[in-house]
């Protein structure tokens, strides 16, 4: 249901779907039909009295639905119109239907069993929709890895992961104590001990190629590196929204010296390089110089091939 | 405000079990709660009309009598009225769950939740899945989900401004048919109204509001739209590049094929847009080296040129 719709209206979907709900849980207890639909127990007795009042046309207590809930468990007899659950909207289908897709890419391979309920639960939400739409979502990392991480995250266990570090251009095997999975800027990280570094770090969980389960340490020990932030400035040469995303400038002015920072040489090397023509990098003066040689390097054995 | 909600679910209730269309007139005699002159009774019904359709229910319109065709009569169907998912599964009620809860806290997190409410009075209990751990969330969600939802549920115009790839914003006019979600990134694609093509756009590229204008004409649905298309034309071809072994990882994985040359790997990439994979080459420096096709290459040599003097 959209977020738009008022209370009154709300209200009376609520009211819809509580005929249908109290005929397969027949005595339910008031507090908990009001938990279920996340009401105060006086709101649902409220609402139940509403329907008390509701029926088919002629409203003698033949065409009344009968509703007991005094007792403080509730019964629901002479519903039949409003018995069968209501049909989902357009909008809570594709809810599902995403929500779906994201559960599929995420199942290990090898469970051919779920994969197929939840493609046979895909082609019934699609038919009741009645509207051709085409959905989509490949979950970023790998089912088995994020299972394995937030299954670690539960039960405070170890990992061996083996992760890519895209700025180093390196995969390495660690050895990792997994603390905390968070989203941030559209990524997904997890928060770890990493005893490897012997050090907390974040990693992006669509770079760990495979996690598996693994007995860690359960003390750790940090040295205290102070990370520094290295300050560089780029002037951008053409408008490109590879270049403004790269950098995250939003707005990238031309001709004129932007200041940025960022804990990795490695990166602003690289992204100065991906940059091409459309970049120049000021400072620092050795990751420019780096930036020359490495042009030169390379062009020189295109020369010679 | 009660009267008004016990009228609607009586409306809901008498147009549900009639067999036949019923007439404003009838409904106004039989059906609890329609009080006030004509004019009054006229304007309730044509709210609670309204009211009953933003729920989801939809009321047909026709005539009960084909002699007498002039005066409408409406009634609920009850196949479109009631769920029907056919027989449902413990298992299945577990994987729409995680479905729902897939959106805690982002745009359709109330949609889910709502539908799930629906489905857990067909009263089957729910079996859980026997994967410690299995509970993926979808990130970056973005507010502009649920225009785009219903743009594509009835065929109507999006229109927005979109960042080009060289920074100018540029207005776009689209039917949306498609929804999906890569690298975490969300993407719309619809039939562009200046090509008549199915064009892919990302949502963060989208600068400031996304405005309906609603489509009065028949819309046909494109057909053979696949989602390899995303982002870009499909690859046609494939360049051949040689990587540093232990190096290019982020190429790698894009790779059709690898041929072990001893220090080096000759890999085959599919491109799909030349700048794109030029950044990407560019981005290993000296790790990787290009051998096709010629445009490709010269573009490298071109951007490595330009970095020389840029940085001389």
């Amino acid at each position: 249901m959209s977020k738009n719709v008022s209370a009154p209206l709300l209200r009376t979907a609520r009211l819809l779907d509580l005929v249908p709900f109290l005929n397969t849980h027949q005595g339910i207890a008031l507090k908990e039909l009001a938990a279920h639909f996340d009401v105060t127990p006086m709101q649902m007795s409220a609402d139940l009295m509403t329907l008390w009042m509701c029926g088919l046309p002629g409203y003698t207590p033949l065409e009344l639905m009968d509703l007991e809930f005094e007792s403080g468990y509730v019964t629901i007899r002479n519903a039949s119109t409003l018995a069968k659950p209501r049909t989902i909207t357009f909008q809570e289908g594709v809810a599902l239907l995403l929500g779906l897709d994201l559960v599929a890419s995420s199942l290990p391979e090898d469970r051919v069993d779920l994969l197929s309920s939840v493609d046979s639960l895909r082609q019934r939400l699609t038919q009741i929709l009645g509207v051709p739409i085409k959905l989509s979502v490949v979950a970023p990392a790998s089912g088995a890895v994020s299972t394995a991480i937030s299954h670690a995250v539960q039960t405070n266990t170890g990992l061996e992961i083996r992760y890519h570090s895209l700025y180093k251009d390196q995969v390495s095997e660690r050895s990792v104590m997994p603390l905390d999975l968070y989203d941030s800027e559209g990524h997904q990280y997890m928060h770890a001990y990493c005893f490897t570094a012997n050090d907390y770090r974040e990693f992006r969980v669509d770079r760990i190629e495979r996690a598996i389960p693994a007995a860690v340490p359960t003390e750790f020990s940090t040295h205290d590196v102070n990370q520094e932030k290295i300050s560089f400035s780029i002037t951008g040469k053409s408008l490109s929204r590879d270049v403004s995303e790269r950098f995250a400038i939003s707005d990238m002015p031309l001709e004129k010296a932007i200041e940025l920072s960022s804990y990795s040489r490695q990166w602003i090397e690289r992204s100065v390089m991906a940059s091409g023509s459309a970049v120049v990098l000021n400072l620092p003066l050795d990751i420019r110089s780096e930036v020359a040689k490495k042009a030169q390097l390379m062009l020189n054995r295109y020369k010679e091939a | 405000m009660s009267r008004k909600i016990e009228r609607l679910i009586n409306l809901t209730i008498a147009l549900l079990a009639t067999k036949r269309y019923l007439t404003k007139s009838e409904i106004f005699r039989t059906v609890e709660g329609y009080e006030g002159s004509a004019e009054t009774k006229e304007r309730m019904f044509e709210r609670d009309k309204d009211d009953l359709r933003s729920l989801g229910i939809s009321i047909d319109v026709g005539s009960f009598d084909a002699l007498f065709s002039d005066e409408a009569g409406y009634r609920i169907k009850t196949e479109n009225y009631q769920l029907d998912l056919g027989q449902i599964t413990p298992t299945e009620v577990s994987l729409l769950s995680l479905a729902a809860d897939a959106w805690q806290g982002a745009a359709f997190a109330d949609q889910a939740q709502s539908a799930i409410l629906k489905l857990s009075s067909i009263g089957v209990p729910a079996d859980p899945i026997d994967i410690p751990g299995l509970s993926p969330k979808l990130a970056n969600s973005s507010k502009d989900l649920e225009t785009i939802a219903s743009a594509i549920g009835s065929s109507d115009y999006l229109i927005f401004d979109y960042l080009s790839p060289n920074l100018l914003l540029e207005e776009r006019e689209i039917i949306p048919i498609a929804l999906s979600n890569r690298s975490g990134f969300w993407y719309v694609s619809g039939v562009d109204n200046a090509v008549q093509e199915v064009r892919t756009f990302r949502f963060d590229r989208v600068h400031g509001a996304i405005t309906i204008r609603k489509n009065k004409e028949a819309f046909e649905f494109p057909s053979g739209f696949e989602f390899g298309q995303i982002d870009s034309a499909s690859a046609v071809s494939l360049a051949i590049i040689d990587v540093r072994k232990g190096k290019g990882h982020a190429l790698r994985t894009l790779a059709t094929s690898v041929i072990d040359l001893g220090e080096w790997d000759q890999i085959k990439v599919p491109i799909y847009t030349i700048e794109y994979l030029t950044a990407q080459i560019l981005w290993h420096g000296d790790d990787v080296f290009v051998h096709e096709p010629t445009d490709l290459r010269e573009h490298v040599i071109k951007e490595l040129q330009a970095l020389l003097i840029n940085h001389e």
